[in-house]
């Protein structure tokens, strides 16, 4: 069908008081824009329907709307239609610049101009929909986790394949004797709820239990996995939409802290034997079977050492107080001593933490174990130093309990790098850790990738549950070490996505963070080179290789951040509302006024995720940034393709800086790696300069997180004057 | 490195505080916020944050070695500010109390006299030995006349029994006392800034200013109270050496009770019972005020406030009711006087009132220690 283009243009806002709506009536008409049209207030109701009129009387099909930021008013300018562009004249122009100023008069008439070669460029998206896909969910592990996301699936009415490699379910929680106090006056122990659990999920009909059985091999992606599972030396083969990763932890080994005698003492034992001694119902010790009415419990026993475990294990503070209160409980003449670097009760285990406390019988300090001495009787003697006693002290003890850490499961096994990548870079694009939970038939590596210490997240700071393998959420205690309430709420956090996913998946749209886009890449395979650069950079491990390393993609487990598209030197993978042409075009187009009129131009290339987000806030805040400037959203920083700079610099545009989202400890990029592989693809564009005899300096990148919208102004100037310094484009006019 | 100290808490002694009125004791998670808010601690080492840990631990050993429990003023900042409700001021008090009865000497008395409930046994012993003494010489009645005490108490049998309870009371508080200064004194490694009599001067000066009460900012109020039950004490302490000398002096200088009340001897006594009873009351309602933070008085310190105010109605009545002239209430009146001065003198090595010598010497070796504080 014909595309006939509508441009509206709204008043409302200051725009019509600080702008030549005439002129920017005139731009549009010249760019061949059949229908444009201004009005008070596009976002009323009688703007829309302003807007509907004319689709019903003119046939108008592809709307572009000149008014505030495309980040509000979304749903309001729900037309019904796929093509609708938002050109910000608002937050971007009026708010952020002069009033009836030639400058803000040009910015605004080129962001027409912009938005028209985009709407001309755009073609309309049709969603991927597989045939008949998987809507089951399946979780993987049996534990606390593993049975809760089953249940709560199931109880949302999925099919759910639950997958245990032990006979039980049930997991570690399943080997503790009580558990700490979940309810108020949180000072009473409470029978293990695993229990009723267990029994919830073996009696639900849409749970399908596999114990004893490991995952061979997942092929395929969302809506479409194939797992092959082993059972009784047999497999079996079963479709699922969408996978939960509950696979748990173990104990951190304890016969490496050497200094604690675990192994050569009989009576060093960790706190998970401890649960052992407990449910037998005597505290009695291992060495003689003598009561223990004397026990040292030693609190970060290789947790928070680099040494050991570099992190919190979250938990163990709290189930040594409750194991103090096993002692304490059966032997009133009993003393419990916890030694601890800080004791970590949050939440509402406080009050556990003050009735424990309370308790005569406990003894708690500050201090650093030192080192742990038996004699002839078995008994034991910890050294302590450092403690608030304010003195190296010793202490008599039957028994010493280590307050060992949890280890994911996906950290138990060999690390891998990508190809190319050494340990100790600057970046590293992810770590597969191959381990034998998953065994995804990917490119990239059978496992999700770990993010620190092993554990398969993909964004610490912004999206619990997200690994980064779209359809696989972890959940529970190989996500991060957790208690039992968080792993609840974990686990049904991470059945919701998984629902989500599988839910989305069959409308064909992609999951977070670009839910509801229906677009998806496109290969124009006859000129690919198998370069094999999409099939590795991409961070979700979308594109599969055949083995001519012609990339195989799969759209249900494309997030839509076109990282490819930023990757492919062929430029071969397009969008059908992005793609390479068309952000080049809009670039090209830009008015580059000649040399003399002293108006440098300068394209910032803005992350959609925070930097673009960040630029209407200086909008909102009423800050003012540099007129010279023309903002283009990028899906992530990491589509960026090195043909634009190249495009914009021969046209004339003086400078080029690419906003994307922090990386480095406290990354914050959507796509995971999208910001700093555009800084990586920036620090080889170099060489097109050199080529063009530019300055590198021309080209800048900078991080930008949403909070910190106010720099932003000063980021502009501070690029705006290093270019002056290079003096004008020479290229323009040319 | 030195050595570690073999540490081996005494449970029962964590059981003790707490049943004695430190209930709160196991809820300090020493963050030390009322080791920065005391304006009596001395900067180096300072208190109460260790005493707390040290009585959480049952640490017996360090506490009774320790000076600082005494240096503490019960000001009742530290209760004021602890975010926990841990009471350190409380806490201290009590440990004051345990500190007064592991000293005692000998031990039972301390066990007696600082329980409050065995207070009627403790009572019960003058009250046993005056109707013994007064029965076995004849002198259980209500004498005839004008209403002068001595009729139905010589003075000698007073003397007798006051006079070696004032004996054997001393011999035992300086035993005590001794013992404290050698727990107190036997760590100590640095040589002394002072010596112990400048030290012990310097102290006294200061309890005569109260200055180390005017530091109390939560509980400014107990200054006032204590300075007048102070110097009531010194009164009445001058008084009675006094009369003593009044009984012994030739003819015809000689006076005899009752005194005139006209004569200076007589005024001083009158004033001071007015203290006593003034600074007293001061006390007990100092305590029962909302200050606007919680805390709690232990039995023991409730107790000797009891046995002063009862010690001053009693000393107050005797002398009204003796010039009204109802000698059937007078006498019987003054003997129950003479049972709460018989607690008060005999018993003070272990009551409440022992704190003098204590605080005094832990003062005293404060300063010699140079951890001493400027007041």
């Amino acid at each position: 069908m014909e595309k006939k283009i509508g441009v509206y243009i709204c008043t409302d806002c200051e725009i019509g008081k600080a702008l030549d709506i005439e002129k920017l009536t005139k731009v549009a008409i010249e760019m061949k824009a059949p229908v444009v049209k201004s009005h008070p207030s596009l976002c009323q109701k009688e703007g829309v329907e302003f807007i509907k009129k004319d689709m019903a009387q003119e046939g108008v099909n592809a709307v572009i709307i000149a008014a505030c930021s495309p980040r509000v008013n979304y749903d309001v300018f729900e037309l019904g239609i796929p093509l609708v562009e938002r050109v910000n004249l608002r937050e971007g122009v009026v708010w952020s610049h002069p009033a009836n100023d030639e400058d803000t008069q040009m910015m605004a008439e080129d962001y027409i101009r912009m938005g028209l070669l985009k709407m001309q460029k755009m073609e309309a998206p049709e969603p991927y929909k597989v045939e008949e896909p998987s809507k089951n969910v399946l979780v993987v592990g049996g534990g606390l986790a593993g049975i809760t996301a089953a249940n709560e699936a199931a109880k949302a009415g999925y099919e759910v394949f639950l997958v245990e490699k032990n006979e039980a379910l049930g997991g570690w929680m399943s080997r503790i004797y009580k558990q700490a106090p979940t309810k108020a006056p949180y000072a009473e122990m409470e029978e293990p709820e695993i229990n009723n659990l267990i029994k919830e999920v073996q009696q639900n009909p849409k749970v399908k239990i596999y114990t004893s059985s490991l995952i061979e091999k997942i092929d395929g992606a969302p809506g479409l996995y194939d797992v092959t599972v082993k059972r009784n030396g047999g497999a079996e083969t079963f479709r699922v939409g969408a996978i939960v990763e509950a696979a748990g932890t173990v104990p951190y080994d304890a016969a490496k802290i050497t200094e604690f005698g675990f192994g050569k003492y009989p009576n060093v034992i960790t706190n998970y034997m401890m649960e052992a001694i407990a449910a037998k119902g005597t505290m009695v010790r291992p060495s003689d079977g003598k009561p223990v009415k004397s026990v040292a419990f030693i609190q970060c026993a290789g947790q928070r050492d680099e040494k050991h475990l570099p992190y919190c294990s979250a938990t163990c503070c709290v189930e040594s107080l409750k194991q103090a209160k096993y002692i304490r409980n059966q032997y009133p003449d009993s003393k419990v001593y916890i030694f601890y670097r800080d004791m970590r009760t949050p939440g509402h285990y406080e009050y556990f933490y003050k009735s424990m406390q309370n308790d005569a019988g406990v003894f708690l300090t500050k201090g650093d174990v030192k080192g742990i001495t038996e004699d002839e009787n078995k008994n034991l003697a910890v050294e302590v130093e450092n403690t608030l006693l304010g003195e190296k002290i010793q202490v008599n003890a039957d028994l010493v309990v280590l307050a060992t850490g949890m280890v994911p499961v996906s950290a138990l096994g060999e690390e891998i790098l990508p190809p190319g990548v050494k340990p100790g870079d600057e970046f590293i694009p992810y770590v597969m850790i191959e381990t034998d939970i998953l065994n995804l038939e990917y490119r990239q590596g059978g496992e999700a990738p770990a993010l620190i210490n092993g554990y398969p997240d993909s964004n610490f700071i912004c999206f619990p549950y997200e690994t980064r393998r779209t359809g696989v959420y972890a959940a529970g205690s190989v996500r991060a070490p957790m208690d039992i309430p968080s792993t609840v709420a974990d686990a049904t956090g991470a059945a919701l996505k998984a629902i989500q996913c599988v839910e989305l998946t069959s409308r064909g749209e992609a999951v977070h963070p670009r839910v509801g886009d229906i677009s998806y890449a496109e290969f124009f395979m006859q000129k690919c080179t198998q370069c094999k650069r999409c099939t590795e950079e991409c961070p979700f491990g979308a594109i599969n290789e055949d083995e001519k390393a012609n990339p195989l993609y799969n759209p249900t487990r494309c997030r839509r951040c076109a990282i490819c598209m930023g990757a492919c030197p062929e430029r071969i993978i397009s969008f059908k509302n992005y793609s390479v042409d068309m952000i080049g075009n809009m670039v090209k187009n830009i008015e580059v006024p000649e040399e003399e009129e002293e108006k440098p131009r300068v394209i910032v290339f803005a992350c959609e995720n925070d930097a673009y987000p960040a630029l209407d806030m200086v909008g909102l805040n009423r800050l003012q940034y540099n007129s010279f400037v023309r903002v283009v959203p990028l899906r992530c920083a990491g589509s960026m393709n090195l043909v634009w700079v190249a495009d914009a610099l021969s046209k004339g545009i003086d400078g080029i800086l690419i906003m994307g989202c922090q990386y480095g400890d406290d990354y914050q990029c959507h796509m995971a790696t999208g910001s700093y592989l555009a800084k990586i693809r920036l620090s080889k564009v170099a060489e097109t300069l050199d080529r063009l005899k530019l300055e590198s300096g021309r080209v800048q990148m900078e991080q930008v997180s949403i909070a910190e919208y106010y720099k932003i102004p000063k980021i502009l100037d501070e690029f705006i004057k290093k270019l002056e310094g290079f003096g004008p484009n020479p290229y323009k006019g040319f | 490195m030195a050595e570690a100290k073999v540490i081996n808490p005494d449970l029962d002694f964590v059981k003790e505080i707490i049943n004695s009125g430190g209930e709160s004791l196991k809820k300090c998670f020493q963050c030390s916020t009322c080791t920065v808010v005391c304006n009596v601690t001395p900067e180096d080492r300072p208190f109460p944050r260790k005493e707390m840990i040290y009585a959480q631990w049952g640490l017996k050993d360090k506490l009774l070695n320790n000076p600082d429990i005494w240096l503490c003023h019960n000001c009742d900042d530290c209760t004021k500010y602890c975010p926990r409700g841990a009471k350190p001021g409380d806490v201290l008090a009590v440990m004051r109390k345990k500190s007064i009865e592991e000293n005692a000497v000998p031990g039972f008395m301390g066990k007696i006299v600082t329980e409050p409930k065995m207070t009627l046994a403790a009572l019960a012993i003058p009250f046993i030995l005056f109707l013994a003494v007064l029965g076995l010489t004849g002198h259980l009645g209500i004498p005839d006349g004008d209403i002068v005490y001595s009729k139905f108490f010589p003075i000698r049998y007073i003397e007798v029994i006051f006079i070696s309870a004032v004996i054997l009371a001393g011999i035992s508080y300086l035993s005590s006392l001794s013992r404290f200064w050698n727990n107190i004194s036997k760590g100590s490694s640095q040589p002394y800034s002072k010596g112990f009599f400048p030290a012990l001067i310097e102290t006294l000066v200061e309890f005569l200013k109260h200055s180390r009460f005017g530091k109390c900012e939560a509980n400014a109020g107990r200054k006032n109270g204590h300075l007048l039950v102070f110097y009531a004490f010194a009164g009445l302490a001058i008084t009675t050496i006094w009369i003593t000398i009044y009984y012994y002096l030739p003819e015809p200088y000689k006076k005899h009770s009752p005194i005139s009340l006209a004569d200076p001897m007589k005024w001083l006594a009158n004033i001071s019972a007015l203290a006593l009873l003034a600074g007293t009351l001061l006390i007990v309602f100092n305590r029962l005020k909302n200050k606007g933070y919680e805390y709690r008085n232990s039995s023991f310190d409730w107790t000797f406030a009891g046995m002063i105010l009862l010690l001053g109605v009693t000393g107050a009545l005797t002398e009204i009711i003796r010039l009204m002239g109802v000698s059937s209430i007078a006498y019987p009146m003054y003997f129950v006087h003479l049972l709460f001065v018989f607690y008060v003198i005999a018993y003070f090595p272990y009551s409440k009132l022992a704190h003098m010598g204590y605080r005094t010497l832990a003062i005293a070796y404060s300063k010699m220690a140079n951890r001493d504080i400027a007041v």
